[in-house]
């Protein structure tokens, strides 16, 4: 009782979390995917390139871009808008214009497991099978499984107005190129030059000086083990080397038809579909 | 501040409706379908296989097998686990006991936009062809629940054939009662016998839920604000959109649902289909 009447007075004065209960704008922009996708990254992408006099940190990043799991309704009713927000929630129909980042599932897993470690939600050594077995049915965190996420999301919005795939693969190697593309959805103006101007603010190498000065300081990063990184190795095919075959196995057999779909090439034996899924007739480029 | 006061007063009294905030149990299980796709029918019928001793009504439904969008938080909580569900909603991963039904959206339409003159969302003048045009693009009154394609393929593409997911065609149930209410007693887990079923089936007719209907409208809070003149019980039947929708209207929901309606079983009859959309 005495949490539900400091919650009735959070409600009161605004100081609640919406997280799924938020109130949407129609020019919200969410910058969703599921967690170790990418997400901070982009966000500061595009946080620096809205921003240019102010070059973005972990201090001020959530203000720029906030999580609505973790802020405060009052908070969130100021905030300038368009509003760009982050999410990891599967498909929610009313957000209506989405940059939706994927990454290859077997390096989000382990980037998921080494995150879980580092926020003591499993131990040092916790053995990795098990974390994959966990993760192909949805069990590690709130936001379903990767397949559900991915799929939920492509199935009803891949190829719609609004709607902006990129894969962190293709981010990485091309940023410039991917940013531009957010800019467009943004409808802002820009140039080669600001866009070069982000992506050097929003390097690994600058994201990892920031955290070693700012971990203490914010919320996602605050009270977790400090020997262990937030911005960790964000290269891509990680998996090649840290994950067991058994491992690698149990994934692409779970999510082998949305992979390939996506241009994630499998390499283990996993059977496929005998006939084309939902996924496929759509034509997504491979 | 007013929306503070009576947001907080009623999350205090426990009557906030539940919906998005609704506590989710491990052995729940949800009948879900987007709006007007035989939900309360099939309702009706799960209830009458598992209470047998109850009469089921449009005055106990709710208490047997609450909406989560219509009951509130303290009514849930206080409904005698494990619980059987009512919900419009697109995939939600908390729900790990799903039976999804599917109805052919161009009857789909037909039915939706008679409910939405009963409950006065549009007038009785609006014209057809608008309302297939907004049903397409995400404007009715549901948007909040998806559009009819982003709804379904949400759920079908996450869960189908996979445990703990049932997928049923409203046609399918309308053509063979027996058989998929016979599925979906295997799904509960219950055991049944041919009478039970057949009593089941016959308890939730549409001339019996009629007939409650005509003397319980008052009384269901889906009905009782409402316009009595148009039934919430509608025809009942498959196919209507045959004779009912215009051509261009039928070629419109196909445009862009077509590959997602085909995968379901839904043949299309137009020829110009979406190839690169199929949920839009």
């Amino acid at each position: 009782m005495i949490r539900k009447l400091v919650y009735g007075m959070d409600l009161l004065l605004g100081r609640d979390k919406p997280g799924r209960n938020l109130t949407i704008y129609e020019d919200d922009v969410f910058i969703a995917s599921y967690s170790k996708s990418g997400n901070t990254w982009t966000r500061f992408m595009v946080a620096n390139l809205i921003h240019p006099e102010e070059p973005v940190t972990f201090l001020n990043i959530d203000h720029v871009s906030p999580d609505p799991d973790l802020r405060t309704r009052n908070f969130l009713k100021k905030c300038a808008r368009p509003r760009i927000m982050k999410s990891h929630h599967p498909f929610d129909a009313r957000y209506r214009r989405v940059v939706y980042i994927v990454r290859d599932p077997r390096d989000v897993v382990l980037s998921q497991y080494h995150f879980q470690i580092k926020r003591g939600i499993i131990q040092t050594g916790h053995p990795i099978e098990e974390f994959v077995q966990r993760s192909v049915i949805g069990h590690v965190n709130e936001f379903g499984s990767w397949g559900q996420n991915v799929g939920s999301w492509l199935i009803a919005r891949y190829n719609t107005p609004g709607f902006l795939l990129l894969r962190y693969e293709d981010l990485k190697e091309r940023p410039e190129e991917g940013l531009a593309k957010i800019a467009l959805l943004l409808g802002l103006k820009t140039d080669h030059e600001q866009l070069a101007k982000a992506v050097e603010l929003s390097s690994a190498d600058r994201m990892r000086k920031l955290e070693n000065l700012q971990a203490d300081k914010w919320a996602s990063t605050k009270g977790t083990r400090k020997d262990l990184p937030f911005v960790r190795a964000a290269v891509a095919g990680g998996w090649k080397s840290g994950l067991p075959h058994e491992a690698v196995a149990q994934i692409e057999q779970a999510w082998g038809h949305i992979m390939r779909a996506l241009g994630y090439e499998t390499v283990t034996s996993a059977p496929r579909d005998a006939k084309p899924s939902l996924l496929d007739v759509m034509g997504l480029p491979q | 501040m007013k929306y503070g006061i009576e947001v907080v007063l009623k999350y205090l009294l426990g009557v906030d409706v539940a919906d998005r905030n609704l506590a989710v149990y491990p052995d729940d299980t949800f009948v879900v379908s987007y709006p007007r796709s035989g939900n309360t029918w099939t309702r009706f019928l799960i209830a009458n296989l598992v209470f047998p001793s109850e009469n089921v009504t449009f005055t106990n439904i709710e208490r047997l097998i609450p909406d989560t969008s219509s009951q509130s938080n303290r009514a849930l909580k206080r409904t005698p686990r494990p619980r059987i569900i009512k919900s419009h909603t697109y995939f939600d991963p908390r729900y790990r006991r799903v039976l999804y039904i599917v109805r052919d959206p161009r009857d789909l339409v037909l039915s939706y936009y008679d409910f939405q003159r009963k409950y006065r969302q549009i007038a009785d003048s609006y014209p057809l062809a608008d309302y297939v045009d907004d049903f397409v693009n995400g404007r009715l009154i549901s948007a909040g629940w998806g559009t009819w394609g982003e709804n379904v393929a949400s759920w079908v593409y996450t869960r189908q054939n996979r445990s703990g997911f049932l997928l049923l065609r409203y046609e399918d149930m309308k053509s063979n009662t027996e058989q998929e209410l016979k599925r979906i007693a295997t799904f509960l887990g219950l055991e049944t016998t041919p009478e039970r079923l057949k009593q089941a089936i016959e308890a939730s007719s549409p001339d019996r839920m009629r007939e409650m209907e005509r003397t319980q409208s008052d009384r269901w809070v889906a009905t009782k604000k409402h316009r009595k003149d148009i039934p919430f019980v509608g025809p009942a039947i498959s196919g209507r959109w045959q004779s009912g929708l215009a051509g261009a209207l039928v070629s419109k929901i196909e445009s862009t649902w077509g590959n997602l309606m085909s995968t379901l079983g839904y043949p299309v009859v137009t020829s110009e289909v979406g190839q690169t959309h199929s949920a839009h």
